[in-house]
C-alpha cells in the first residue's frame, strides 16, 4: 500500500506543479507508474508500463493540448490502477478501480491540440455512464444474490455494461464516431490501456461468482461476441478511411476478448488459457492501436513497422497476435465452444484484406520524429512472444481472484 | 516355380537388346534437328537398321539358348533389383511365349526396317520417323519379355506414344496419299476422311481410355494380393478375396488394355484410321506389335492363370466375355473388309479380324486347356508374317501407283511380278486353303472352338467358319483387285529392289514356319497336324478355297448393304460423334460448375459482404438519438433473454 500512496503522492505534486512547465508532470506521472511497479508482477507490470508510457510519450507529441501536463498524470493514474487491479480481489476496491480507469477518459476524449471536441465527449460519456450503471449493479448483484433469476439478469446487465464500456457490437455505435472524429492520440489510448481494467475485473466477478447453471447465459455471450466479430470485421472491409478501419477492427478485438467468457465454467486449467488468451489480445490490440494512431497522426510510417503491426493483427507465428488467438481457440476448442471457434478462425480470415489494406494506407515512409518512434517501439512489442508465451500463462495463474 | 539357371551376362544382353534400337536411332534424330541439316543425315537411317539387327540377334540367341523351347518347360526368370522394398522389380520371363514372341517382334521390325531405308528414303521428318520406330520396336520388346505388370507397362505406354507419333507422322496433312476415306465425302454431317493428324489423335485417345482402367486394375492387383509378377500373382485366390463381382470388374478393367491396343468392338475405329501413317508403320503395328501386344497380353495373363485348372465362376464370365467379344469384333471386321476400297484399310479390318479370332481361340482355354493358347499364338505368328508381307505390297504398289485405292491390272503383275509372288503367297498361306500353313493353325482353331459344343452348341464353330471363309473371300478380292480385275493404274516404276527383298523375305518365313509344322513331331505342331487331317477340317478348307476362288473371280459386286459394310458400319459415329458429344456435355457441365464458383467468389460473396459492410456503418448517423434507442433496445432484449435464461435455470 505504501507504494500506492508514494506514487499518488508524487503524481499530484507533478500534476500541481505542470502549471510552470509541463515536464515536471511528464517527469512525475513516469516516476509514480514506475514506483507502483514495484510491488507487481514483474512481467505483467512491465508490459502495461510500456504501453503506459508509449501513451504518455504519444500525448507530448500533442502539448498544446488544452489540459497538457494534466494528461499524463491522467494516463498515470490509468495506469496505476492497471497496476493495482492485479492484486485485488475485493468487490469494492474493483469497482473502484473501474471508475478510476473510466473517468479519466472522459476528459482525454475531448482535448486535442486544435479544438475541443464536445460533440464526440457528449457521445463518449453518454455511453460509459450507462455502461458504468449497467456494469457497477451487475457487479454487486452478482455478489449478493442466490436467485437464479437475479443471477441472470445481473450476470447478463454485466456483460451489456463491459459491452458498452469497451465498444462490443450491438453496443458499439460509439466506437466509429468516437475514432473518426477524435484526436488520434487520446483515442489511442482509450483503445488500449483503458481496456484492461475492465475485462480484469469482470473475469474476477464472473469466475468468483460462476455457478454451474451459467451455460445458457454463456451461450448468450457466446452470440454478442460472434456478433461483434462479424460487424466488426465485414464493417471495416469496405472502407479506406484508417481511423474507421481500426474503429471497426477495435469492435472485432473486442468480439474476440468477450468469447473467452465462455470458458468460465471449464477447468481451473482452461479458465487461466482463456484469460491469458484475453489479455494478450488486449496487448495486442493496445500496441497495434498505440501504433496505427501514432501513424495517423504521424501522417505514415515505414512499411516494415506497417506490415509487422498487421500481421500480428492478422495472426502469423511467431508475433504476439498468433499466440493469443491460439490461447483464444484453444480455451474455446475445450471448453466445448467448438462453433464459437469456427467462427473466430473464419474472422481472422475475413479481417485480412483490411489488415493488408491497412499496412499499405499507412506503410507511405519513415519520418524521424516522436510519433514514428512511438510506431517503432509498438511494432517491436510484438515481438515479445519470439519466446514461447507459457509464461503469460503462468503470470495469469498469479493473478490474485482468478 | 522357377528353375534356378545361370544366365551368363545376361543384364548386358538385356540392356543390348532394349537400348541398342533407341540409342542407335539417336544420330539421325539429332542430326535432323539440326540446322542447316547436315548432307549425311539421310544416310543416318542405317544406324537405326543396324541398331535394330542387334536386338534380331540377342533375341534369336534367347531363342535358342535360354532354356528349352517347349510349351511344357518351366520358365526362367531374371530379376534386375528395382524397388525390392515394395517386391516390384524388373523380372524378364523366358517361356515358350516370350521367346517366340521376343524372336517374331525383332524379325519382323527388323525386315520392315530394311524395307522403310527405300520407302522413306525422301521423307521430310526422318529424325522423328527413326526415333519413334525404334522405340516402338524396343516398348514391344520390353512387353514381351516382361513378368512384372508395372515394368510391362513402361512398354505398354511406350507402344502408345511411339504409335501417336507414327500414325501422325505426316503432321502437316498435305498429301492426299496420306488420308483415309474419299477426301470431302461427308455422311450425315460427319466428315468421312481423316487426316493423319487426325488419325494420330484417335489412335492416342482411344487407346487412353482402356489404359485408366488397366492401370487402376493393375493398382488394385497389387494392392490384393503384394506381387505385380503375372506368373506369380495367386490367381485362384483372388476370387476369394474379392468374389466372383471382384474378379470380373477387376479383369475386365484390365482388359480394357488389351481390347482398346488390339482394337476390339467397340474400339476398333482407331485402327482403321491408323492408316494415315507411312506403310512401314502400318506393317509394323500390325503384326508384331501395338495390336498384338493387346493379344499377347491376354495369351500370357491366360497362360499363367491357367484357368483351365481353376474352374472358378468369375472367370468362366470373363472368358465367356472375351470369346464372344472376340468372335463378333472378328465377323464384323470381315465384313467391313469385304467392302473395303482402299488397299490398308481392307488389310486393317483383316487385321482386326485376326485379332478376334485370336483372342477368341485364346479365351476358349478355359474349357479346352493350354493347347487353345497355342493355337491362337501361331495364329498370331502366322498372321504376322502374312499380314506384314501384304502391308509391305501394299506400300509399294502405293508408291509405284500412287494411288492408295485397290486398283491394277495384270500389267502391275507383269511389271512388279516379285510384289505379286508374294501377295499370291500371304494370301494363300495365310486364307486357310489346305495345305498350307494357316490351314493347319485353323485347324486347331476349328478343333478348339468345336470343343466348346457342350457349353456354347456349334455357334462358335459356325462363325469361325464364316469368318473364315469371309476372311479368304476378301482375300482373293485383295489379289484380284490389285493384279487383275482392278481399275488400270498408271506406275511409276523406280526401284524397290530392297523393298522386295525385304517382304519376299517375309514371306519366306511362312514357308519356314509350313516346314516346322509338317516336319516337326513337337507339341504344339503334332496336335495341327493331326487336327488338318480330319475329313471336318478339310471340309472347312474347301469352303475357304471355293471362297477364294469366289473372291478372286468376282471381285466387286455392287450393292447398298456394300457401301454399308465399306462405310464400317457406321461406327465412326461412335468416335466422332457421340463420345465427342458426351465430352461436350461433361465440359459443360464442368463449365456451368466453374462459372457458378466463379460467381460465387468474385461476385456472390463479394457482394454480399459489401452490402453487409455498408450496413454495418450505415448505422452510424452520428445521431446520439438513435444511438442510445439501439442500446436501450437491447438491453430490453437481454432483459428478455436473462429472465428466460433465469426460468430455464
Amino acid at each position: 500500500m505504501i507504494e500506492l500512496l508514494a506514487s499518488l503522492i508524487i503524481l499530484t505534486i507533478g500534476a500541481a506543479l505542470s502549471y510552470k512547465d509541463i515536464r515536471i508532470s511528464l517527469v512525475a506521472s513516469i516516476v509514480a507508474v514506475l514506483v507502483m511497479m514495484i510491488s507487481g508482477n514483474a512481467a505483467y507490470s512491465a508490459m502495461i508500463l510500456f504501453v503506459a508510457l508509449l501513451n504518455i510519450f504519444s500525448l507530448y507529441a500533442m502539448r498544446q493540448n488544452q489540459i497538457a501536463g494534466l494528461d499524463y498524470a491522467l494516463v498515470a493514474i490509468m495506469a496505476i490502477a492497471t497496476l493495482y487491479v492485479f492484486m485485488v480481489d475485493n468487490l469494492a476496491m474493483m469497482l473502484v478501480l473501474f471508475m478510476v480507469v473510466s473517468a479519466p477518459t472522459y476528459l482525454l476524449v475531448m482535448v486535442s491540440d486544435k479544438n475541443l471536441n464536445v460533440d464526440v465527449g457528449i457521445k463518449y460519456v453518454t455511453f460509459m455512464v450507462i455502461a458504468t450503471v449497467l456494469f457497477i449493479i451487475g457487479a454487486v448483484l452478482l455478489y449478493s444474490t442466490t436467485n437464479p433469476l437475479i443471477y441472470s439478469l445481473a450476470f447478463l446487465m454485466l456483460i451489456i455494461g463491459l459491452s458498452m464500456e469497451v465498444g462490443v457490437a450491438p453496443v458499439h455505435e460509439w466506437v466509429p464516431d468516437v475514432f473518426a472524429s477524435a484526436d488520434p492520440i487520446p483515442v489511442s489510448i482509450i483503445a488500449s490501456l483503458a481496456k484492461f481494467v475492465p475485462f480484469i475485473i469482470a473475469y474476477k466477478i464472473i469466475v468468483a461468482t460462476a455457478t454451474p447453471s451459467l451455460w445458457p447465459l454463456l451461450v448468450v455471450v457466446g452470440l454478442i461476441a460472434a456478433a461483434s466479430m462479424f460487424v466488426g470485421n465485414i464493417g471495416a472491409l469496405t472502407t479506406n478511411e484508417p481511423s474507421r478501419i481500426l474503429a471497426y477492427s477495435t469492435v472485432a478485438n473486442m468480439g474476440y476478448i468477450l468469447a473467452t467468457f465462455v470458458a468460465v465454467t471449464a477447468g481451473k486449467e482452461y479458465i487461466y488459457f482463456a484469460i491469458a488468451g484475453g489479455l494478450l489480445q488486449l496487448f495486442v490490440n493496445s500496441f497495434g492501436k498505440v501504433g496505427y494512431f501514432a501513424s495517423i497522426k504521424s501522417e505514415g510510417t515505414s512499411p516494415i513497422t506497417a506490415y509487422l503491426l498487421t500481421f500480428s493483427f492478422i495472426g502469423l507465428p511467431p508475433l504476439m497476435g498468433f499466440w493469443s488467438k491460439l490461447f483464444i481457440i484453444y480455451s474455446l476448442v475445450y471448453s466445448q465452444f467448438i462453433w464459437l471457434a469456427v467462427i473466430l478462425v473464419l474472422n481472422s480470415a475475413i479481417s485480412v484484406p483490411y489488415y493488408i489494406r491497412l499496412a499499405r494506407l499507412l506503410g507511405t515512409g519513415w519520418k524521424f520524429n516522436l510519433t514514428s518512434a512511438v510506431v517503432l517501439f509498438a511494432s517491436i512489442a510484438m515481438l515479445i512472444t519470439l519466446i514461447p508465451p507459457m509464461w503469460f500463462v503462468d503470470l495469469v495463474s498469479m493473478m490474485k481472484g482468478v | 516355380m522357377s528353375e534356378m539357371v545361370e544366365l551368363p551376362m545376361m543384364a548386358e544382353l538385356l540392356a543390348l537388346l532394349f537400348f541398342t534400337p533407341i540409342l542407335a536411332s539417336f544420330p539421325i534424330a539429332i542430326a535432323w534437328g539440326m540446322h542447316p541439316r547436315p548432307d549425311w543425315a539421310r544416310k543416318l537411317p542405317v544406324l537405326s537398321v543396324a541398331g535394330l539387327f542387334v536386338s534380331l540377334c540377342v533375341a534369336l540367341y534367347i531363342l535358342f539358348n535360354v532354356g528349352e523351347l517347349s510349351p511344357e518347360a518351366e520358365p526362367i526368370k531374371y530379376t534386375i533389383q528395382w524397388l525390392p522394398e515394395f517386391n516390384i522389380n524388373f523380372v524378364f520371363i523366358f517361356d515358350y511365349l516370350s521367346k517366340l514372341m521376343g524372336a517374331l517382334t525383332a524379325v519382323i521390325a527388323f525386315l520392315i526396317g530394311v524395307y522403310g531405308l527405300e520407302y522413306m528414303r525422301d521423307d521430310y521428318r526422318l529424325g522423328w520417323y527413326w526415333f519413334f520406330f525404334n522405340l516402338f520396336t524396343a516398348s514391344m520388346l520390353l512387353v514381351v519379355y516382361s513378368d512384372n505388370l508395372l515394368m510391362l507397362l513402361i512398354g505398354w505406354e511406350g507402344l502408345g506414344i511411339a504409335s501417336w507419333g507414327l500414325i501422325g507422322h505426316w503432321f502437316r496433312d498435305d498429301d492426299e496419299l496420306s488420308y483415309v476415306g474419299i477426301l470431302k465425302r461427308k455422311v450425315a454431317g460427319l466428315n468421312m476422311f481423316w487426316s493423319p493428324s487426325t488419325g494420330g489423335w484417335r489412335a492416342i485417345s482411344t487407346i487412353r481410355v482402356g489404359d485408366m482402367p488397366m492401370f487402376f486394375a493393375i493398382g488394385a492387383l497389387f494392392a490384393l494380393t503384394g506381387t505385380l509378377n503375372i506368373s506369380e500373382i495367386p490367381w485362384a485366390g483372388l476370387e476369394e478375396k474379392i468374389g466372383v463381382a471382384g474378379v470380373v470388374i477387376l479383369l475386365v478393367a484390365f482388359l480394357m488394355g488389351p481390347f482398346t491396343k488390339s482394337a476390339q468392338l467397340p474400339f476398333s475405329e482407331w485402327l482403321m484410321t491408323a492408316m494415315t501413317g507411312p506403310t512401314t508403320v502400318s506393317a509394323l503395328l500390325h503384326s508384331a506389335t501395338m495390336v498384338a501386344a493387346g493379344t499377347y497380353l491376354f495369351m500370357r495373363l491366360s497362360w499363367y492363370i491357367q484357368p483351365w485348372e481353376l474352374h472358378l465362376e468369375g472367370y468362366e464370365y470373363v472368358y465367356v466375355l472375351v470369346l464372344f467379344l472376340g468372335l463378333i469384333s472378328s465377323l464384323y471386321a470381315a465384313l467391313v473388309a469385304t467392302s473395303s476400297l482402299e488397299r490398308k484399310v481392307l488389310l486393317a479390318a483383316s487385321t482386326m479380324s485376326s485379332l478376334g479370332l485370336m483372342f477368341a481361340s485364346a479365351a476358349a482355354s478355359y474349357w479346352v486347356g493350354k493347347f487353345a493358347v497355342l493355337v491362337a499364338f501361331w495364329y498370331l505368328i502366322t498372321h504376322a508374317f502374312a499380314k506384314a508381307s501384304l502391308f509391305l505390297v501394299a506400300g509399294h504398289l502405293i508408291h509405284e501407283t500412287h494411288d492408295r485405292f485397290l486398283g491394277g491390272d495384270t500389267e502391275v503383275a507383269r511389271k512388279l511380278k516379285w510384289a505379286f509372288v508374294a501377295t499370291v503367297i500371304a494370301t494363300i498361306f495365310l486364307s486357310g486353303i489346305p495345305p498350307f500353313t494357316a490351314y493347319w493353325v485353323k485347324s486347331g482353331m476349328d478343333g478348339v472352338l468345336h470343343h466348346l459344343e457342350h457349353e456354347f452348341g456349334l455357334l462358335p464353330l459356325a462363325l469361325l467358319v464364316t469368318i473364315s471363309a469371309i476372311y479368304s473371300g476378301f482375300l482373293g478380292k485383295f489379289l484380284s483387285m490389285n493384279f487383275f480385275k482392278g481399275k488400270k493404274v498408271h506406275l511409276h516404276l523406280h526401284g524397290g529392289g530392297i523393298m522386295s527383298a525385304a517382304y519376299l523375305t517375309m514371306v519366306s518365313m511362312l514357308l519356314v514356319i509350313l516346314a516346322a509344322i509338317l516336319t516337326s513331331p513337337e507339341e504344339p505342331f503334332s496336335e495341327f497336324v493331326e487336327e488338318g487331317l480330319m475329313a471336318s477340317s478339310f471340309a472347312v478348307g474347301m469352303i475357304v478355297l471355293v471362297a477364294y476362288a469366289f473372291g478372286f473371280f468376282k471381285p466387286q459386286i455392287k450393292s447398298p448393304l456394300g457401301q454399308f459394310f465399306g462405310d464400317r458400319m457406321y461406327m465412326m459415329f461412335l468416335n466422332d460423334y457421340i463420345v465427342p458429344k458426351i465430352g461436350w456435355a461433361i465440359a459443360k457441365v464442368v463449365d456451368y460448375g466453374n462459372r457458378l464458383i466463379d460467381f460465387t467468389c468474385h461476385q456472390a460473396i463479394p457482394g454480399m459482404f459489401e452490402i453487409y459492410s455498408y450496413g454495418v456503418r450505415f448505422i452510424q448517423n452520428g445521431k446520439l438519438e438513435r444511438y442510445l434507442q439501439i442500446v436501450v433496445g437491447f438491453v430490453m432484449l437481454i432483459v428478455v433473454v436473462a429472465v428466460a435464461a433465469g426460468w430455464i435455470a
